[in-house]
């Protein structure tokens, strides 16, 4: 199973394998092998390489309130799925410049923007239906929309290019 | 005359406190509550309990007729107040007496004295006991205000003269201060105390809050119990006590208990009561005020000196003598105490009512827990947000500081928000551990607290991840097997339903 911890503003895929108390966990190239109890309601017990480990857990809005070794943390755990489609694809735009490519397989609901389009930060331009839920693809910087290869219907997969940004011009 | 059974007029960890001292006298107890504290502790560990209102205080804890009704008709024949709520009430002391009731505190007399703080500064001035210069009347006029502060010297103190709790206290640097001052104390004294009379004094700068606890008897005999080191505070709450304090020695202790004593013997003090001091920089010691009851923070002395204050004050209610003098009280070792607040102190201290989900409570040696929670309790949002005071006893200062770090690191209290993780960094910091201590070392410390240092990252990523998944394999083997899980083991996991967690 693979999920997108994010701390601190920062995500970290995490890869989890096994149950019943013994769990092998890679994040990033690091690879943890843990033996997991919870011995009181939201109470866990953590060994790590031999290191014992009291961490108390509880679920605030979403976010998991972790306390450890006196320090307290707020990790947003999420399939990996879901941060794709929560970051609408926020990553992936970035990684592939102006290109906005579809992050899921899903449906394409709604296209919002034409050739020749202004666009701003965070304008919507093209909506998937996926796992039940709308969710709308938004422009990851200002630009001008350069080409739309999608329209309402068409299914799409992972990586299929959506829309083309051209970007905005210095000082526009 | 001895006490048969006694009404505990409070809630959490003294009510509490008290019933367990009670137990231990062969003392039957009557605990009352409010309609949100039914499952509270102290309810569960009377003898006998009796609803008296509605959550809001004003409704329930603060009704003198009410609780003196419940008294009387349960049989009481004493009356513990706690501290808060109607503890310096000198009505309250009056209705009971007036009832028949033993009120397990001072005399009305006594309370009024030092419940008025400018009619207790003129007893401390009469009794020749060291106090910040400043007004012994309170403030008539703006005019007055100005000419007295020009007098003693900036920066002064204004303070409410019914006040208590930092309410109605005002810090002013220089005159241009001292208008707005005067309207904003007075102001917050009318709110909390109904009464906007304002006093002021000089201020001390960085000052140690210490103050000195008496035990009088109706015989006549007084002993001070020596200091507790209060400067550990928040706004003027304090966080964290000591006794005894690093800044007072041998020579100082009989110094400062013997003013406290002459105080409250001036007051016609009778119980266990509270002398107030500043101390500065150069360990002058300045009269502050005098708390006429029980302290949050009792247990540091009693750790000391091995005399139990509870105990002692039902014994001094009950009309027995103290049976010792000031040669016999001893004090040994060091001791801390830390408060465990419902309050997030990475989210603006904002309390943090809500379910204790879980609790695993701190043990070993030297190790002292007055608590009113437990598993499963709900924290009402009504009251104030102490839970529990952790209580460290140590050889010397260092090996208190040590177990004060040891027990903090043990504590865990999962489902609401507590103080515990910033007092592991305050215990911990460099000026605590050397006892450099002052009312403004939080001041300094607290804005460079942060959450976390970073040092268990990848064991908190670990482990939320790890509640996550265990999350989604339980709801997935419910949704495939139904009710019907007959050969499903007892898995590590099993009560891993996540605390607090929403409907999935």
């Amino acid at each position: 199973m693979k999920y997108v911890a994010t701390l601190d503003n920062v995500s970290h895929v995490v890869e989890v394998t096994g149950g019943d108390g013994r769990y092998r966990l890679t994040i990033g190239d690091d690879v943890w092998d843990v033996d997991a109890r919870l011995t009181a309601q939201g109470i866990y017990s953590l060994l790590i390489g031999g290191l014992s480990y009291v961490a108390d857990v509880v679920d605030r809005e979403g976010t998991c309130m972790v306390d450890v070794g006196g320090e307290a943390y707020e990790v947003l755990v999420e399939e990996q799925t879901r941060w794709i489609i929560r970051t609408k694809g926020g990553a992936a735009g970035a990684a592939h410049g102006q290109t906005l490519t579809a992050p899921l397989p899903g449906k394409i609901t709604h296209v919002a923007v034409r050739p020749g389009d202004r666009v701003q930060t965070g304008d919507t331009l093209v909506v998937i239906e996926a796992m039940k839920m709308e969710n709308e693809l938004k422009a990851a910087a200002a630009g001008t929309v350069a080409e739309v290869r999608v329209a309402p219907g068409q299914a799409v997969n992972p990586g299929d290019v959506m829309v083309v940004l051209r970007a905005a011009a210095e000082g526009e | 005359m001895k006490l048969k059974k006694l009404l505990v007029a409070n809630r959490g960890e003294i009510a509490v406190r008290v019933i367990r001292a009670c137990r231990e006298q062969g003392i039957a107890t009557v605990a009352v509550f409010s309609e949100a504290d039914r499952e509270a502790l102290h309810v569960l560990m009377a003898d006998e309990a009796y609803p008296i209102g509605p959550p809001p205080a004003t409704e329930s804890y603060l009704k003198i007729d009410t609780l003196v009704d419940v008294a009387r008709r349960a049989g009481a024949d004493a009356v513990h107040p706690g501290y808060g709520f109607l503890a310096e009430n000198a009505r309250f002391a009056e209705a009971c007496v007036a009832a028949g009731l033993t009120f397990v505190g001072p005399p009305p007399t006594a309370i009024r004295a030092m419940g008025d703080k400018t009619s207790a500064r003129k007893i401390a001035r009469e009794m020749k006991v060291p106090m910040v210069p400043g007004t012994l009347e309170a403030l008539r006029s703006d005019d007055e205000a100005r000419t007295t502060a020009a007098k003693i010297g900036y920066p002064v103190m204004l303070k409410a003269a019914m006040g208590g709790g930092g309410k109605g206290m005002r810090l002013v640097r220089a005159e241009k201060e001292l208008a707005n001052a005067l309207r904003a104390a007075r102001a917050e004294a009318g709110a909390a105390f109904g009464d906007t009379a304002v006093y002021l004094e000089r201020a001390v700068v960085e000052p140690r809050h210490v103050e000195i606890q008496v035990l009088g008897d109706a015989h006549g005999a007084m002993v001070h119990l020596g200091e507790r080191e209060c400067s550990i505070q928040r706004r003027h709450q304090k966080l964290i006590e000591e006794s005894p304090s690093p800044c007072v020695d041998t020579e100082l202790r009989a110094r400062m208990g013997e003013a406290a004593c002459r105080v409250a013997k001036a007051a016609g003090y009778v119980n266990a009561g509270t002398v107030e001091f500043l101390v500065d920089a150069d360990r002058n010691f300045y009269f502050l005020e005098m708390n006429t009851r029980l302290q949050v923070e009792h247990p540091v002395t009693e750790m000391v000196t091995g005399i139990d204050l509870v105990r002692e004050q039902l014994r001094i209610a009950a009309g027995e003598p103290l049976g010792y003098t000031q040669r016999d009280v001893t004090w040994k070792g060091w001791a801390i105490e830390c408060r465990v607040n419902a309050e997030d102190p990475f989210g603006g201290w904002l309390p943090s009512p809500g379910t204790i989900t879980g609790l695993r409570a701190a043990g070993g040696p030297g190790v002292r827990e007055d608590s009113g929670a437990y598993e499963g309790y709900t924290v009402p949002r009504f009251y104030d947000t102490l839970l529990a005071k952790l209580i460290v006893w140590g050889a010397d200062r260092a090996t208190a500081v040590e177990r004060m770090l040891r027990a903090l690191g043990e504590y865990k209290v999962v489902g609401v928000r507590t103080t515990i993780p910033a007092l592991e960094r305050i215990v911990g910091h460099p000026d605590f551990r050397a006892g450099r201590l002052s009312t403004a070392l939080l001041e300094r410390i607290l804005p460079g607290l942060h959450a976390h240092e970073g040092r268990h990252a990848n064991v908190a990523l670990i482990a939320a991840v790890l509640a996550e998944y265990e999350r989604a394999r339980q709801s997935t083997a419910t949704a495939r097997d139904g009710s019907n899980q007959m050969d499903a083991g007892p898995s590590a996991w099993s009560r891993s339903t996540r605390p607090g967690g929403r409907e999935a």
